[in-house]
């Protein structure tokens, strides 16, 4: 039997309070449905389904998140993060830090531009896509927004908010256009993003440890949901509605499905990176600080002392009793055993 | 676990470069070297030793323990992978946590990388690509009874000890025959330091 | 006639490999939709067997390792990085001219460049005379071409000035093998190592200029043979010997003459071997008495007990074999050094059976097949004498020519540049070779050079030769023709096409040709359609001779995965071993010689305490013009270092200033405990103010005209600036290299460069 893993403690207590905590999660969501949807007289019941499939996924991501977060490395360092994130501006880095560190990490993604600018373009048009996708479907599904024809006009819209009439909107007019064909430009740029990913899954020999479930299944998930929802759009403008309603029970499987998927498949970074975007912060903090230990044998640059106690408390939690190397810098770490491995071992052929 | 295996032995090593020119060579990491060759014995000879990941089976890949994002795979044959392009935070956490001194970081990408047994050859049954052109086999790639055949007074020894600490690894080093004990990690020096206040 | 089977031992794993070089040279590999294309390594004479990867598109963009039987999968970093010069961007794709020196050069059609090469050679032949055109050429091209130079110094521009860069590498050894055996090639395939019970090896860094050749010494080593090295440095190879004798550079035919001293006095020479196989011991036992340990030891500077030891562990094995390099062939008695070294195995015994033998090991690609073919001063094909009626006559037949045509015998190659210098030679043809970097004493090289009326080099990139040039022709590296090449062991292997060349770049036969049509002069003799052709006739001039490759064929080689020659006949199986039954001499013995040791051509003195020794560096290659380029090697070892000893109190990356006769560098000092206290070592691999070749000293050995790259005299000390290596040359449009960070100033961890864990 292979060694047990010490990141997920037996101990059921911790699994039992994610599931609370996730059903909590699912229940709040379906509270705030029905106090948007007015009771559920805004509800479209056409898209009960997504709507029990994001209830589903809110229970999902906030049970693997309390699973997630309770593992030592993991706990330790959103603790650092949020309240580096969170400290009073200017304290341990420069104020104009944190709306930088969130808009070059989080929306432009600039480490991914550093790895290769063809990946940053597709993984912006997948992030883009997603992110837009979701701001115009959510509050939809929900019943949060709906839209009511305005008595006596061809394309006039009221747009009612959680119930409350706000807005009106022209259908055939800039914005209206734009509004009701939202979803298409999402699928259009998570299409182009997804399909340079699949193209170097594709072509390279099997990547790092490529698994389908975990890396390929997500991007053809992506890819479904866009092309089921293009062919919607098809249907409906190009070819009189042909096909519409079987295509649309596809379409919502394969929405439905993902959102299951989400909180288990490498989806998830997309709720750890952003948990974890104070952690450069903390870094930078603790360096920038009197902090900074150097490597103990030669003297270069190590880390933040912050941060190697974090990881020796990390450490010692996992059982890994050799918190003391980490003050070695990785070079003198090799250096050292292969000095002991000709003292001790064998020094020649 | 895998019948496969890296065997090092530093004995051997010439210090060429030839396994972290290789490694650059390889598909999923071209122009990117994961190994490392480190001359151990600066000032005094030539002596060098490669270090590629060890694989380690008990405790189980410490990289992927500490990692706050689970970002380093554990195939089910040990071989513990590279940091996931989408998951790492690049937070240094494995870099330091690692006994044998083994990955590497790209703050710029915020990327972890390291060696993977070469995965894409090796699932494939071509040979890792440091192995394969290593000019002398200090780096060999084979089973145990491979190693014997060529080598019948080679010992291979899995358990390295840091400190307190014995880890078992999935690769390891060649040692005279007879010499089973774990091979010393080079923490020793400074864990009695540690423990001796004067 | 029965033959020995091919290679008659098999080093472990050789039958799965063979199943790999059983592979067509072309093949699509299912896994990605690219070619691989069978071929080997372009560096030393190992000669390793490797893929070169070529992209749909006929672009070659990466390296898969090949079971060849040499090299069973290993390459070493070179060797890993070779297939970046193909598509390198500071490739030549264009002519290059100038009108006078001191212009830069420009590009300019081959029309144009062709036309100017041939008035330049038939002016200065019809005011000068035809030996006033010299052809200087190398031996990193495949055979076929080093032929065609060769017929075209002596046919096209009848000029007697020929010579190649072996010069500079392992001519002592050819000339050695020559004398001792009356045939220059190792005598046993490398896998006869996995058979023997004591390797001696002198002078070789086998570690860093060989390192694939290593597995042949740790296979040995892995059943039970000793290792014994003789070396002023402790090299990675030397580093776990089981014997290391450090000696004193210039002192080998001392160390030799006292190794078979005690040999002797303890009766463990073969009587009966030397009795029936070789003639003139007796001469030689009369002079050792006079190399005692005790006056060996103080000469080498060694413990007289080293000597003893390895008189004995060599005098007691069953087998033995002797492998050397350029440590002891760079000298002014480099023959003699080599000589010592056969006289050693010949009162052994040790010749002609399996793990019993000798060889030099080959510093270039094609070292052993480029001095076999007739690009030699005074040598035609199949290494034929120049000089023996019976051979011209032979050539002359086969070229169709008379014996009036045919040049006699010219000088060697740094002469020609002494001549140049003195105004005997006008016209200079250079191809595949950069003598700034490599020749030594470098201010004398260059003025050699400039005193030249025309200059032409022949580069795939701009050598810091060509830089000088009137006219460069650019040529194709080796992955863009094919050809054979025939490696230490004297096993042809052949090279393969895998890319087309670059821009206007053109084949080197093509090109040597082309100016042989423009010239007119005996035209119709250099109507070649491609290497296969000028193989053919290789082969018909080669036969009879001692090199016979009169049995091979293109396919025969990819089948067999090589073949060693003598091959007289295509049913003929090659020769792995020779002198299984006799030597090449007429009355079938070898030759022993008596060895007197001589100093070095300078000694060291109150001035010029110490001795400078050079080499090479694993991460590059001869002149570096091909590795000075190539990042990953750049990265490796971006400059040369000085390395003393400890004893000396420098520090690592103190600016040590080296100063001989004849100049003088500033280096970063990588101080160690593995090199002699006397001795100081430079890599040569750089050139310009870091050149360590403008230190050398270019004193000649008498028979081969070696030069003394191994020794000479030199005071270090303290200096102030480090001097900068300059970057490679480009051509006109290239990016130029920057000089900071990819050329650094500090030292390296070690001499085989930077550990990757620090810079």
């Amino acid at each position: 039997m292979p060694p047990r893993d010490p990141r997920f403690p037996p101990e059921t207590g911790h699994d039992r309070r994610a599931i609370a905590a996730g059903s909590v999660a699912a229940l709040v969501l379906t509270a705030a449905i029905l106090a948007g949807s007015r009771s559920l007289d805004n509800f479209d019941v056409a898209l009960l389904g997504y709507a029990l499939g994001t209830i589903f996924l809110a229970f999902g991501v906030t049970y693997r998140t309390v699973i997630w977060a309770g593992s030592p490395a993991a706990r330790r360092y959103l603790v650092r993060g949020w309240k580096a994130l969170l400290a009073k501006p200017g304290k341990s880095v420069p104020v104009s830090e944190v709306p930088r560190t969130l808009i070059s990490t989080l929306l432009l993604q600039r480490f991914i531009a550093q790895r290769s600018i063809p990946r940053w373009l597709a993984h912006q048009g997948l992030f883009w896509g997603v992110v837009t996708a979701t701001m115009i479907t959510f509050p939809l599904t929900f019943g949060w927004i709906h839209f009511r024809a305005v008595a006596g006009s061809e394309s006039g819209y009221w747009i009612y908010v959680m119930g409350m009439r706000t807005a009106k909107i022209d259908a055939l007019g800039i914005v209206g256009w734009l509004a009701f064909h939202g979803l298409n430009f999402s699928a259009v740029l998570v299409i182009g993003g997804g399909a340079w990913f699949l193209h170097r899954r594709w072509r390279e020999r099997a990547n790092n440890l490529t698994q389908l479930g975990r890396d390929l299944m997500p991007l053809i998930a992506l890819m479904a949901i866009s092309f089921t929802g293009l062919a919607l759009t098809v249907s409906s403008v190009l070819m009189g509605g042909f096909g519409y309603r079987p295509m649309a029970l596809v379409h919502m499987c394969t929405v439905v499905l993902t959102l299951i998927w989400i909180p288990f498949g490498k989806f998830f970074h997309t709720v750890q990176r952003p948990a974890m975007i104070g952690v450069h912060l903390h870094k930078q903090g603790t360096l920038g600080s009197d902090g900074a230990l150097m490597c103990r044998s030669c003297g270069a640059p190590l880390e933040g002392a912050v941060f190697v106690s974090d990881l020796q408390e990390t450490m010692g939690e996992l059982g890994l009793n050799y918190a003391g190397w980490v003050n070695t810098c990785p070079s003198c770490k090799r250096i050292a055993r292969g000095a002991q491995y000709r003292e001790q071992v064998k020094a020649g052929f | 676990m895998r019948s496969k295996n890296l065997f090092i032995d530093p004995g051997r090593c010439i210090g060429c470069q030839a396994c972290v020119a290789a490694c650059r060579e390889c598909d999923s990491h071209r122009g990117r070297s994961m190994i490392h060759l480190d001359y151990v014995d600066m000032g005094n000879s030539s002596a060098a030793m490669p270090t590629v990941c060890m694989h380690c089976s008990d405790p189980v890949a410490p990289c992927a323990q500490v990692c706050p994002v689970d970002a380093i795979p554990v195939g089910p044959d040990g071989v513990v992978g590279t940091a996931s392009a989408e998951l790492c935070i690049g937070c240094g956490n494995c870099v330091h946590a690692c006994p044998f001194g083994v990955p590497k970081l790209d703050v710029a990408e915020m990327l972890q990388y390291k060696c993977d047994l070469c995965y894409d050859r090796s699932s494939q049954g071509l040979l890792p690509m440091c192995a394969s052109v290593c000019p002398t086999d200090a780096l060999f790639y084979g089973t145990y009874e491979e190693l014997l055949e060529k080598r019948p007074s080679a010992e291979a020894v899995d358990v390295f000890e840091f400190g307190e600490q014995a880890i078992i690894t999935g690769n390891a080093v060649v040692a005279p025959a007879g010499r089973n004990d774990a091979i010393p990690g080079g923490y020793s020096v400074w864990s009695e330091m540690d423990q001796d206040p004067t | 006639m029965a033959r020995r089977p091919l290679l008659p031992v098999l080093a472990p794993g050789v039958a799965a490999f063979r199943r790999e070089t059983s592979r067509p040279g072309r093949y699509v590999s299912a896994e990605r939709g690219e070619t691989r294309v069978a071929t080997h390594c372009c560096y030393c004479g190992v000669q390793c067997g490797m893929y070169l990867r070529v992209s749909s598109n006929g672009k070659v963009f990466g390296v898969e390792p090949r079971g060849h039987d040499i090299n069973k999968l290993k390459l070493c970093p070179k060797g890993v990085t070779a297939y970046q010069q193909v598509n390198h961007p500071d490739r030549l794709t264009k002519p290059l001219m100038r009108d006078r020196r001191g212009e830069p050069l420009r590009e300019v059609s081959w029309d144009t460049a062709l036309n100017r090469v041939v008035s330049e050679i038939r002016r200065i032949q019809q005011t000068y005379g035809k030996d006033a055109f010299a052809v200087y050429s190398g031996s990193s091209l495949a055979t076929e071409k080093c032929y065609l130079m060769g017929k075209f110094a002596r046919v096209a521009l009848g000029t007697r000035h020929i010579d190649y860069n072996g010069r500079l590498c392992m001519v002592s050894a050819a000339a050695a093998n020559k004398q001792a055996f009356g045939v220059d090639r190792a005598a046993n395939p490398w896998s006869d190592m996995l058979e023997t019970d004591v390797i001696l090896l002198l002078g070789a860094n086998v570690g860093e200029c060989f390192p694939v050749a290593t597995q042949y010494f740790w296979g040995a080593r892995d059943r039970g043979a000793r290792l014994i090295t003789v070396d002023p440095r402790e090299t990675p190879i030397a580093r776990t010997a089981d014997i290391h004798v450090p000696l004193r550079p210039g002192t080998d035919a001392a160390f030799c003459n006292g190794v078979l001293h005690v040999v002797e006095r303890e009766g463990l020479v073969d009587s009966e071997f030397i009795a029936s196989r070789t003639s003139g011991w007796d001469q030689v036992r009369d002079d050792l008495p006079e190399y005692t340990p005790e006056r060996v030891g103080h000469i080498c500077g060694l413990d007289p007990a080293l000597i003893e030891k390895v008189g004995l562990t060599w005098g007691r094995a069953a087998r033995a074999m002797a492998f050397h390099a350029r440590g002891i062939e760079h000298h002014i008695q480099g023959v003699d050094n080599c000589l010592s070294v056969i006289n050693l195995c010949l009162a052994t015994g040790n010749f002609g059976k399996p793990g019993a033998g000798y060889g030099t090991i080959t510093g270039q690609g094609n070292g052993q097949g480029g001095r076999e073919h007739g690009q030699k001063a005074d040598q035609l094909p199949g290494q034929r004498s120049i000089e023996d009626p019976v051979h011209r006559a032979h050539i002359c037949e086969v070229w169709g020519i008379s014996d009036e045509e045919l040049p006699r015998e010219g000088t060697s190659a740094v002469e020609m540049v002494h001549q140049a210098e003195a105004g005997e030679i006008k016209g200079w043809i250079g191809i595949c070779n950069n003598p700034m970097v490599s020749m030594p004493n470098h201010d004398r090289v260059a003025r050699g050079y400039d005193a030249l009326e025309f200059h032409c080099q022949i580069d795939f990139f701009l050598s810091e030769t060509c830089e000088r040039a009137d006219v460069v022709l650019p040529g194709t590296s080796w992955a863009e023709d094919e050809g054979v090449s025939t490696n230490a062991e004297g096993r042809v292997v052949k090279y393969n096409k895998a890319s087309e060349p670059p821009g206007e770049a053109r084949p080197d036969w093509q090109i040597v040709c082309e100016i042989a049509r423009r010239l007119g002069h005996h035209a119709d003799k250099f109507r070649f359609g491609g290497p296969r052709e000028l193989f053919e006739e290789l082969r018909v001039a080669s036969a009879g001779g001692e090199a016979d490759y009169s049995g091979m064929t293109y396919d025969r080689i990819e089948e067999t995965g090589g073949i060693f020659w003598p091959c007289p006949s295509e049913d003929h199986p090659g020769t792995p071993r020779l002198f299984e039954e006799r030597f090449h001499h007429p009355d079938g013995r070898a030759r022993f010689h008596a060895i007197e040791w001589r100093p070095p051509a300078e000694e060291v003195d109150g001035k010029y305490p110490l001795r400078l020794t050079t080499g090479r560096t694993v991460a590059h290659y001869l002149s570096g013009n091909q590795t000075r380029r190539i990042d990953a090697l750049v990265q490796q070892t971006p400059r040369p270092w000085v390395e003393v000893h400890l004893s000396l109190g420098f520090v690592d990356g103190d600016p040590v200033t080296v100063t001989t006769r004849r100049g003088s560098a500033t280096y970063p000092a990588l101080v160690v405990s593995s090199i002699r206290q006397d001795t100081v070592f430079i890599p040569y691999h750089w050139a310009g103010k870091v050149a360590a070749n403008l230190m050398t000293v270019d004193a000649l050995d008498p028979t081969s005209r070696i030069p003394e790259f191994k020794v000479c005299a030199c005071r270090i000390e303290m200096g102030s600036e480090i001097d900068v290596p300059p970057p490679p040359p480009v051509p006109p449009g290239v990016r130029e290299y920057e000089e900071v960070g990819a050329f650094d100033r500090s030292q390296p961890s070690a001499p085989q460069g930077r550990g990757t864990g620090r810079g």
